[in-house]
């Protein structure tokens, strides 16, 4: 099992995600965007500084922080949420590609989550699917913790549509 | 045909032969019984002679020695050898010997020869005592000379009225003439032997009948006859002679050229069965079947499911045939439908492949320019301009001065962060964009690969790419459409064909419609021809629509050239052109002029080779 893991610390305030996507240049995509919303220190003194001298009435969005766990399999998102689970520290969202071969697909996979884990948000991304989308509110249920979105889309967008949805439950 | 012969031959041999041998040897002691009558009946006829003689006046009175002439009138030797008499004694009441002659072939001799019937013997004595009128004492007796047929009654007077007056004794030989004399009569083949002198074959029939108690039959067989024998035994109850009779063996011989005949005439009618069997086998089933077979053979080896066999009989074969027709017309059908579904599919297949790994790739090519336009909004956010102005005020306080400058540093560092994430972020989108064009290119090259060519009958197609003529919304608008292809077949890529003819139908119905004229004609028909010694069949579209000039026969295959007027549909005839040079065939486009109509040629490889 190949994971990778950008933050490795559980911390209470961190929205723990689980991504499973076969290409290895999305991964990158989704790494990027969900490091990124934590601001990096010129950032943060650029931003401190503008507040101070130019705006001071302007308001410091609290950027959310995430901890995330990368896989390129099935298989891998299966075993790294079933121990999440046994930790007791079970993901707040998992993404899955649909089409993830030469192993399960994310649909296989994300019903078999579900069983472990009712509460999760399961997110599924893909280029295309031949899964229409009543069957998969059937294998993976319920529908408001199920998510569909195509490629492309935009990760920056979707890491703030994780972090609303976590939010909202 | 063997296995039937040894089992016929098994079974005669079985039934046959066994009834023939018993018949045989029922015949065989049916034989001997009659040699045992007919000595009987000699003895019967003995006895009568005896019966004539002895009671008789003169007899009687000679016997009481009151006729002393009896003898010399009645007795000579002619008169014993015209009885068939060898022996002749008389005896009186005491057992006194009276007169005796014995006769040997036709003259007298010594009757001291015989060994018997010496005066005061028991055995005489048993022989001539007779104690009623009635008595009588006959059957076989062994002498010096051979065994001997004997019949001893009491000398009576004529009537059989006593008393008794003395013994007549009447004897003949059982000798070989008698016996052969018996056997002519009987046309049975017997002889007898005596038992005093038996040979050597005679020794184990002899110990046979001897042992056995009641039996009085035995039987020996040789390759020729059976041979029975029967032991007879003399007026004391002891053996005296075996009767041998030989009987032929016919019956056997008969049964085993019945069961050789019958096994001939088994095998023979055998053959012919076998022959008759094989012809009509061979007109009738196995003929028609190597058809079928080779009709099977043919499809396979040429595929092409449009052959039938079209059977006309009505029996088995028939339907089989007919069957086989029914079913090679359904795969044919399922094969067509399997080629276009696979088309379809394929294509749809294709074509989610080609948006996943498209959407794929264009993901972080997406993403790349998402964070390109963040980062460089997020310059845009920044107050630089207004830090310098604030910077060069002379009233600046110098902790704010101080902290402008922090500002602008930052700033330049943020500046300098983006720039070098947007030039990664850019080769992430350039190398994303190589990959888009690799799948691209991996595409063009499938589409390369060289479709299915079947066999396919012209009108089939014709009819189902005459479906594109759309129902006229125009009530005044009339266009007929007439197929005349006849039962011609090409060798080509069935979906690619009707595309091309749908096509060309329709183009032919839009330029009726631009020929403002109210009704057309589209004619379809199908021609055979040779070219370059290759089977081909020509297949022209006449329409009478608008038409086109010699300038636009020129162009009118060519990329992207369309004479519709603002708008494209279809296919396109350059598309056409192509796809039909991938059959192996081409298409020419003819008009006499603009609103004269046109023709479009298509030459395919006929389905005949050539």
């Amino acid at each position: 099992m190949e994971a990778s893991e950008v933050n490795t610390q559980h911390h209470e305030d961190c929205i723990r995600v689980l991504i499973a996507d076969d290409d290895e240049h999305i991964l990158e995509c989704y790494r990027e965007a969900f490091e990124e919303t934590a601001l990096t220190d010129h950032v943060q003194t650029v931003g401190a500084l503008a507040a101070e001298l130019f705006d001071p009435n302007a308001d410091d969005e609290d950027e959310p922080k995430f901890e995330v766990v990368a896989c390129n399999q099935g298989d891998d998102a299966i075993s790294l949420a079933t121990e999440a689970a046994d930790e007791g520290h079970p993901f707040d969202v998992i993404i899955l590609d649909v089409r993830m071969p030469p192993g399960i697909d994310g649909v296989e996979a994300g019903s078999q989550i579900r069983k472990l884990d009712s509460e999760v948000q399961i997110i599924f991304v893909t280029g295309y699917s031949d899964v229409p989308r009543d069957e998969l509110e059937r294998r993976v249920p319920p529908p408001m913790k199920l998510h569909y979105f195509n490629k492309p889309l935009s990760f920056i967008q979707l890491a703030k549509d994780v972090a609303s949805m976590v939010k909202a439950h | 045909m063997a296995a039937f012969g040894l089992l016929s031959y098994l079974i005669l041999n079985a039934v046959i032969t066994p009834a023939f041998e018993n018949l045989e040897s029922d015949a065989a002691q049916t034989d001997l019984v009659r040699a045992q009558r007919a000595i009987q009946a000699d003895l019967e006829q003995l006895e009568s002679s005896a019966g004539d003689w002895a009671p008789w006046d003169d007899a009687h009175a000679y016997a009481l020695g009151e006729n002393p002439k009896f003898i010399s009138i009645n007795a000579d030797i002619p008169t014993l050898v015209n009885l068939d008499l060898n022996l002749l004694l008389f005896y009186d009441i005491a057992g006194k010997p009276l007169w005796g002659q014995l006769v040997q072939q036709g003259e007298g001799a010594d009757l001291a020869r015989l060994g018997i019937f010496e005066e005061g013997s028991t055995q005489t004595a048993r022989l001539i005592s007779h104690s009623s009128i009635s008595s009588e004492i006959s059957g076989l007796i062994q002498t010096n000379m051979g065994p001997m047929l004997i019949s001893s009654m009491p000398i009576l007077q004529t009537g059989e009225i006593g008393p008794i007056a003395g013994t007549l004794v009447m004897a003949r030989f059982l000798d070989e003439s008698r016996v052969w004399r018996l056997s002519e009569q009987t046309e049975v083949d017997f002889s007898a032997v005596s038992v005093a002198d038996v040979e050597v074959d005679y020794r184990r029939p002899l110990a046979e009948l001897s042992n056995s108690k009641g039996d009085t039959f035995y039987h020996e067989t040789t390759d020729s006859a059976i041979l029975s024998y029967g032991l007879m035994r003399d007026v004391f109850g002891e053996p005296i002679i075996i009767l041998e009779a030989r009987t032929l063996k016919g019956l056997s011989a008969l049964g085993k050229q019945t069961v050789n005949g019958t096994l001939i005439f088994l095998c023979l009618a055998g053959v012919i069965i076998a022959v008759v069997a094989w012809v009509l086998l061979r007109r009738v089933i196995v003929g028609p079947l190597e058809d079928l077979a080779g009709h099977i053979v043919g499809i396979r080896e040429s595929g092409d499911l449009s052959q039938r066999l079209n059977e006309t009989r009505s029996d088995e074969i028939g339907d089989l045939a007919g069957e086989f027709d029914k079913m090679t017309s359904e795969v044919q059908k399922a094969r067509q439908l399997l080629l276009d579904q696979s088309f379809k599919a394929g294509k749809a297949d294709t074509a989610a492949e080609v948006m996943h790994n498209i959407r794929n790739a264009m993901t972080p090519l997406f993403n790349g320019l998402e964070r390109l336009a963040v980062s460089y909004k997020a310059t845009e956010s920044l107050h630089i301009k207004e830090a310098i102005e604030q910077l060069s005020d002379p009233d600046c306080p110098a902790g704010k001065r101080d902290k402008l400058f922090q500002y602008i540093n930052a700033s330049f560092d943020h500046i300098e962060s983006v720039a070098r994430k947007a030039g990664d972020d850019l080769a992430v989108a350039s190398r994303q964009a190589g990959q888009v064009q690799a799948i691209l290119a991996d595409q063009e090259k499938h589409a390369n690969v060289a479709p299915v060519f079947e066999v396919l009958e012209l009108d089939s197609v014709v009819d189902e790419a005459a479906h594109v003529i759309p129902e006229s919304e125009e009530a005044d608008f009339h266009v007929s459409f007439e197929a005349n292809v006849g039962e011609h077949r090409v060798r080509a890529h069935r979906v690619g064909l009707m595309q091309v003819m749908g096509n060309l139908i329709l183009n032919a119905y839009e330029s009726i419609q631009r020929s403002q004229s109210k009704s057309g004609e589209i004619r379809i028909v199908a021609n055979p021809e040779t070219v370059n010694k290759l089977a081909m069949v020509r297949l022209t579209v006449r329409d009478t629509g608008c038409g086109f000039d010699e300038a636009i026969r020129k162009k009118i295959f060519q990329r992207g050239y369309t004479s519709k007027q603002g708008h494209m549909t279809g296919l396109g005839l350059h598309w056409c052109a192509n796809a039909l040079a991938g059959m192996g065939g081409r298409i020419q486009a003819e008009s006499t002029g603009i609103g004269h109509g046109a023709e479009f040629h298509i030459l395919l490889p006929s389905a005949h080779g050539g």
